[in-house]
């Protein structure tokens, strides 16, 4: 098991290594003087043009190429984000500040989804044919098709606006102390950004469990007398959860991704809703972080999929 | 199997089989006529009513100067915001331009984008995925990790990165999709060949002397179409999806060319959202209908070229 | 028909109807045969002919799209007889007969076990719903059923999964899990076809020797003649549906009757008479299950066919215990007997 584990991590790194140096690429390729970035701004704009050709060459920038990634690379492992062209801020504080929220947002969806997923889906292949089969095809067939922000502005304007039920956007309020306090704001972002995800999962759970249901250990297990909960659940599910794991880490990237939208739409203040600025103000070097942060997020959470796939299917651990 | 009683009673599957039964034996059960393919799917509901309802908006679209009068771009400043009318089926937005004609020609652009790019990564990913995937060898190595790559950002993150990068145009749009887009379909052909370049027919073809590419495209791939014309179908719900949310955000297309995801942009503002729902609320409809038929679509392709479909 | 005593199961009538695709295939239609207690029927047949079938109809083991259509499945058990094809496929009273007085062994054992668990749990399983046993004794009884069934090293196996496990050894932790109750039937559905032969040999040693000990009565489905001669007590010949000949072993292989059954023994190539021997296959192939014959099924392959065969053959016998359905089984009588 462990060495299933270091042989994941091992091949992680070069993939990790290769989108960082493209990441690096990126950054010299785009306008703006390198400098600029890897100081402070106020600095940057009080230095003379001699202090500042010195300090280009103390930074490494005269170096050959791969001696500046290097140097990069080095300070981004260290935590030296550089700075934000807009405002001047250290990235590393910009990300230390929005990512908890992010966090909190995504993995609450990513809860919520697989949780409902599974069951409606397990729910909807035991039931195959059935009304309750039909209608939970169609509402996730709905659920893949209607556009994420859509739903969320939709969501809005009935339970926000209309019905005043929930806050219309924004994370916090200066008195909230606890959790439970910020819940009234965290339900519409997270339910809005679980539907694709949901509708997805439940899809394949159900051709999951109905591939499963196929099999025949599952003549086995019957005939053996087995009560049929025992047989759906203990011998069915447990193999058709397998696959469903293993989508649920294909499709990250894509809540990650849902999420950058999403806070737009509830003003959640996260990473996304600081990338999307960014892009905006063309502030190059927190664009190039942030995409970078979120690739070393999918990798870190393809690894923890394929770490709880082996957990769960002796199989995998053997490479089979 | 429900626990019921000792005695069976009979279920909807009874009724079901003994209809089945009293047919076949009457000899009603005969193989039918005409391809497998259309007849199964034309016997999903769901398949036809998306052809019919992606069929009648992308008419809609493409005949937009003749369902309605009005040019998407006019600024008209004396009827601002106003609601439906005979006039203005959907009312007009906050410089005076009609709803429904930016819709409708909205439309095209938006389709343009989602179908194009669709079938352009699919041409790509093929291409790439048959020829590579045969060669075998460093070329393979090498299509492989670079989609790896490609599949490692979250899809929006990757192409806001080269928007900042290049800028925004309708043209830079499209080829950033399809850059992000092509590896899904690539993996799938790749899948393909490498099942099936071990075959015995494709080996005596070898020994015919049949050049590389040749063998690839003409022999191999045919038997890879469905499962590629149905991701077809998926990328472009995908892609109107994501132009759709991009252009919300104000990052996609230009403010300048009306598109679906465009005309959403005036969502973000919470009065629009709650005084003007003519200007948000049906495009949003529009969108999630066509995406829904799409999708119809692509459920009834898979179903009807899957060959182990059970009763 | 035997004295019920004796009789551990009554098949009369059993028709079985598979209905996928929206089509009907009448894959069993009109079979009855008994499986007498500490002896084994062997059900012999071509792939196709249904023997499957009416193994999954008796332990209520069908596929969700069929059913038994009529007949009769009788269990005579310690309690009284049991009508079988009236119980609700999963309903209680059928599932505290299945696993513990009715069990079964599949063809495959790499797919027939769930790979992700172990032996031991899937063998624990059993004795859970069946017996009183608890705790620790659960373990040490299915350690005790491997061993039994010549798995060596059984303490360790049965912490294993079964990708672990050789082919051979996989179906003997089968049989193990299917005997753990000690049932009074065993129903063995091709149990050797994915097997090396030197294991074949093993497994159906195995078999035998649970007979004599226990006195299963065993349902062995096989389309090898090689094991039916070794193995059975009774042979039932299956084709397109029916059962065309029945009857006890020395019967069926010394005097068949019906062509089909002469057909299939002079198809077999005999060890030792070298590669110039006559192997005469059977002419033609099955027929399509939607497009059947009307009459005798095989009449179409028949080198022996009339007129009347267009008319289902009534089934005679030939003796007390050797059934055919055929309608010209007396010339071939008298031609085995010449023999």
């Amino acid at each position: 098991m462990l060495s299933y584990i270091l042989r994941r991590v091992l091949l992680l790194i070069p993939m990790a290594l290769v989108i960082s140096f493209l990441v690096y690429l990126g950054l010299e390729l785009t306008p703006g003087d390198p400098v600029s970035y890897m100081i402070p701004p106020d600095m940057y704009g009080s230095m003379d043009p001699e202090r500042l050709q010195a300090l280009r060459e103390s930074l490494g920038l005269g170096q050959p190429f791969i001696v500046r990634y290097g140097i990069w690379l080095w300070g981004v492992l260290h935590g030296n984000f550089g700075y934000s062209m807009s405002g001047g801020v250290p990235i590393i504080n910009i990300v230390g500040d929005r990512l908890p929220a992010t966090l909190e947002l995504s993995g609450i969806a990513l809860v919520l989804s697989t949780l409902i997923g599974c069951v409606l889906g397990t729910i909807s292949a035991l039931r195959r044919g059935s009304a309750t089969d039909n209608s939970l095809t169609v509402v996730g067939m709905l659920g893949v098709s209607i556009p994420e922000f859509f739903f969320g502005l939709v969501a809005i304007l009935i339970f926000a606006l209309n019905l005043q039920w929930l806050p219309v956007g924004g994370r916090t309020l200066p008195g909230y102390v606890t959790f439970w306090d910020r819940l009234p704001h965290l339900v519409m972002p997270a339910l809005v950004l679980s539907v694709t995800m949901t509708a997805g999962v439940m899809r394949y759970a159900r051709s999951s469990m109905l591939d499963s249901l196929n099999k025949e250990f599952i003549r086995t297990a019957r005939s053996k007398g087995l009560p049929e909960w025992r047989v759906n659940l203990l011998h069915g599910f447990r193999v058709a959860l397998t696959p469903v794991i293993v989508l649920i880490g294909f499709r990250l990237p894509v809540l990650i991704g849902g999420s950058v939208v999403i806070e737009q739409v509830f003003q959640w203040p996260g990473i996304g809703n600081e990338f999307v600025a960014a892009v905006r103000s063309q502030d190059y070097p927190l664009v190039m972080m942030i995409a970078l942060l979120s690739v070393v997020a999918v990798l870190l959470a393809s690894l923890i999929v394929d770490v709880l796939t082996a957990l769960i299917d002796p199989r995998v651990r053997l490479g089979r | 199997m429900t626990d019921i009683t000792t005695q069976r009673r009979r279920t909807r599957l009874d009724r079901q089989f003994d209809q089945i039964r009293a047919r076949e034996e009457a000899g009603l059960n005969s193989h039918a006529k005409g391809s497998r393919f259309v007849r199964k799917f034309l016997n999903n509901k769901l398949a036809v009513f998306g052809l019919i309802v992606f069929t009648v908006i992308v008419l809609a679209s493409v005949l937009a100067p003749f369902l309605t009068p009005w040019d998407p771009q006019k600024i008209n400043l004396r009827a601002i915001l106003k609601p439906p009318s005979w006039e203005h089926w959907l009312g007009t937005d906050k410089t005076g331009r009609d709803v429904f004609a930016r819709v409708l020609y909205g439309g095209q652009i938006s389709i343009l984008v989602g179908l194009g790019s669709a079938v352009a990564s699919a041409i790509i990913g093929v291409v790439i995925g048959c020829y590579t995937a045969y060669v075998g060898g460093w070329l393979d190595t090498i299509a492989m990790r670079v989609s790896e790559i490609f599949m490692s950002f979250p899809q929006i993150i990757l192409v806001l990165l080269l928007v900042a990068i290049t800028g925004q145009s309708l043209a830079n749009l499209m080829i950033i999709f399809i850059l992000t887009g092509w590896g899904g379909i690539y993996r799938l052909a790749r899948a393909r060949m490498l099942s099936l370049r071990e075959e015995e027919y494709v080996q005596a073809l070898r020994s015919f002397g049949l050049s590389t590419p040749l063998i690839a495209f003409k022999h191999i791939l045919p038997n890879a179409l469905g499962p590629i014309m149905v991701n077809v179908t998926l990328s472009t719900a995908a892609f109107i999806l994501q132009e759709a949310g991009l252009s919300f955000l104000g990052l996609g297309v230009p403010m300048g060319i009306p598109t679906w995801g465009n005309i959403l942009n005036v969502a973000q503002d919470l009065r629009v959202l709650q005084n003007n729902w003519w200007m948000w609320l049906p495009v949003g409809t529009v969108i999630s209908l066509f995406v829904l038929s799409v999708n119809f679509i692509g459920d009834g392709l898979r179903d009807a070229t899957d060959p182990t479909q059970q009763g | 028909m035997a004295q019920n005593h004796d009789v551990a199961l009554t098949v009369s009538g059993l028709k079985t109807f598979m209905y996928t695709n929206k089509r009907c295939n009448k894959a069993v239609n009109g079979v009855s045969f008994q499986i007498k207690k500490g002896k084994t029927l062997c059900i012999v047949g071509e792939s196709g002919c249904g023997k499957s079938v009416t193994a999954s109809a008796v332990m209520q083991l069908l596929p969700t799209l069929s059913r038994i259509e009529e007949g009769e499945i009788i269990y005579h058990s310690d309690r009284g007889d049991i009508r079988i094809d009236q119980l609700a496929r999963n309903g209680r009273q059928m599932r505290a007969i299945r696993g513990a007085e009715m069990a079964m062994i599949f063809q495959d054992p790499m797919t027939a076990l769930n790979p992700v668990y172990t032996v031991g749990f899937q063998i624990i399983e059993n004795l859970k719903y069946h017996t009183a046993l608890k705790g620790r004794q659960l373990k040490d009884k299915a350690i005790d059923l491997l061993r039994s069934m010549g798995i060596p090293l059984p303490e360790r196996r049965v912490d294993e999964f079964p990708h672990r496990y050789s082919g051979g050894m996989r179906q003997r932790a089968m049989i193990a899990m299917a005997m753990a109750c000690n049932p009074k039937i065993l129903i063995a559905d091709e149990p050797t076809t994915a097997l090396d032969v030197t294991i074949q040999a093993q497994i159906f040693e195995l078999m035998d020797r649970l007979k004599k000990e226990h006195g299963t009565a065993i349902m062995l489905i096989t389309h090898d003649m090689g094991a039916v001669a070794e193995l059975a007590d009774d042979v039932a010949v299956m084709y397109m549906g029916n059962i065309v000949e029945a009857g006890t072993v020395d019967e069926v292989l010394r005097n068949p009757v019906h062509p089909y059954t002469r057909a299939l023994l002079a198809s077999i190539p005999v060890l030792g008479r070298g590669k110039n021997q006559d192997i005469h296959a059977i002419p033609g192939s099955t027929p399509d299950p939607f497009d059947r014959p009307s009459g005798c099924q095989f009449a179409p392959r028949c080198a022996f066919a009339t007129e009347a065969c267009n008319v289902m053959p009534d089934e005679t016998h030939v003796t007390d215990t050797h059934r055919v359905m055929c309608w010209r089984y007396e010339e071939f009588a008298h031609a085995a007997a010449a023999q």
